[in-house]
């Protein structure tokens, strides 16, 4: 009996570490999302070059070889196109999912709208296989096409509400730390042996800083929830959120320094 | 005047001389050649043997002793500090804060590599 208990417990050891990689590499998180994604724009890339070289051949020669394969070449480019399209939309659920800051309420109706989009371009993706003319790819394409439209809407404000997920996290950081300083002040007025008016004073410009921060922040998202289907540079309404994001950001980085600054006065003498 | 007639036997001309000549010819360059490569040695020798003295002699500008005013180091003090200058709290919210100041600078607000793909979506089969 002996004799088999050392080989038992080295395979079940073994089989232990073996089954706790094998979870750990299972694992499905924003990182492994966006490694999917960047491998499946790379293989689109590829795809549209082909399908540029096939339809060139096409249109030069007209002949039915020439056909057949601008066929297969379109019909496998629309695939990569909305399997790209699917793994980026995969990738900024997870980092939704990963991002502190955002309210529940918030999460979930972007989760459902992500689900939804990604579901029609699986389902495109599905009825490509059918497609038997390149007229149909045509028109199915153009499907794409139309349906982005309101897809980008989408990216625009889920990444907007990731950005401002982040804002939010440090603003309550700071508003938890301008409370306990508020606190901390308010005992060391009642003990009377320290002056707190100028703390005060710089605990209460660090508060404004954090209302214009929020500001900022209300009017990158009034800037996202005006996009468009119809809007042609949806990037740059984008481009002007972010950049009112980025003045929220600096606004907190001012009420940080001047919580430094209550501190330094508090441990000086008057 | 009369000429006189050499009457000369080229056939039966003495051959060994010239190999003598040949001899000193073919010896001559090994020995500029062990003469160059033996002042070669001797001037690595030489060459080796100042490096080491050079590298145990140190130079006195190694010797030279730091200045006697050092540079001061930036390190924020607080003249004359408060009864609170060493309460725990305030350390403690210090280190959040600055911790805080970390993260803040840190932060990536661009995402750029979320970034919606670039695709194109225009396809024709039509001239």
């Amino acid at each position: 009996m002996k004799k088999y208990c050392l080989p038992t417990i080295f395979i079940s050891t073994l089989l232990f570490f073996y089954s706790f990689t094998l979870v750990h590499a299972q694992e499905f998180n924003f990182n492994r999302a966006y490694n999917d994604y960047l491998f499946n724009y790379n293989q689109y890339r590829q795809s549209y070059s082909e399908y540029v070289a096939a339809r060139e051949s096409y249109l030069t020669y007209k002949t039915l070889t020439s056909k057949n394969l601008a066929l297969e070449k379109t019909s496998k480019m629309l695939k990569d196109e909305d399997e790209v399209i699917h793994t980026y939309l995969t990738a900024l659920r997870m980092k939704l999912v990963e991002t502190t800051g955002i309210s529940n309420d918030e999460q979930n109706i972007l989760y459902l709208k992500l689900d939804s989009e990604v579901a029609w371009y699986g389902k495109h993706q599905e009825g490509l296989s059918s497609a038997a003319t390149l007229e149909d790819l045509v028109d199915s394409a153009k499907k794409v096409a139309d349906k982005y439209q309101t897809t980008e809407i989408l990216i625009y404000q889920t990444l907007g509400t990731i950005l401002s997920g982040k804002e939010i996290n440090f603003r309550d950081q700071l508003n938890n730390k301008i409370q306990q300083f508020k606190e901390k002040i308010g005992e060391i007025r009642q003990r009377g042996d320290k002056d707190t008016a100028l703390a005060e004073r710089w605990l209460l410009e660090a508060e404004n800083r954090l209302t214009r921060s929020q500001e900022k922040q209300f009017t990158a998202q009034q800037i996202l929830a005006k996009i468009k289907s119809s809007d042609v540079n949806k990037n740059q309404s984008y481009n002007k959120a972010q950049f009112a994001l980025e003045e929220s950001h600096q606004y907190l980085k001012e009420a940080n320094s001047y919580l430094k600054e209550v501190i330094r006065e508090i441990k000086s003498a008057n | 005047m009369p000429t006189e007639i050499i009457d000369q036997d080229f056939e039966n001309m003495p051959v060994g001389q010239e190999e003598k000549t040949t001899v000193k010819k073919g010896k001559k360059p090994i020995f500029i050649f062990a003469g160059i490569f033996g002042g070669l040695l001797v001037l690595l020798l030489a060459a080796a043997i100042f490096l080491s003295f050079q590298q145990g002699q140190p130079t006195t500008e190694i010797e030279t002793k730091p200045t006697p005013t050092p540079t001061p180091e930036f390190k924020e003090e607080i003249i004359p500090p408060s009864p609170y200058a060493t309460d725990a709290a305030i350390l403690k919210m210090e280190e959040e804060i600055k911790s805080l100041d970390q993260g803040l600078t840190s932060t990536d607000l661009k995402e750029s590599g979320l970034n919606p793909p670039v695709l194109e979506m225009k396809i024709q089969f039509e001239i």
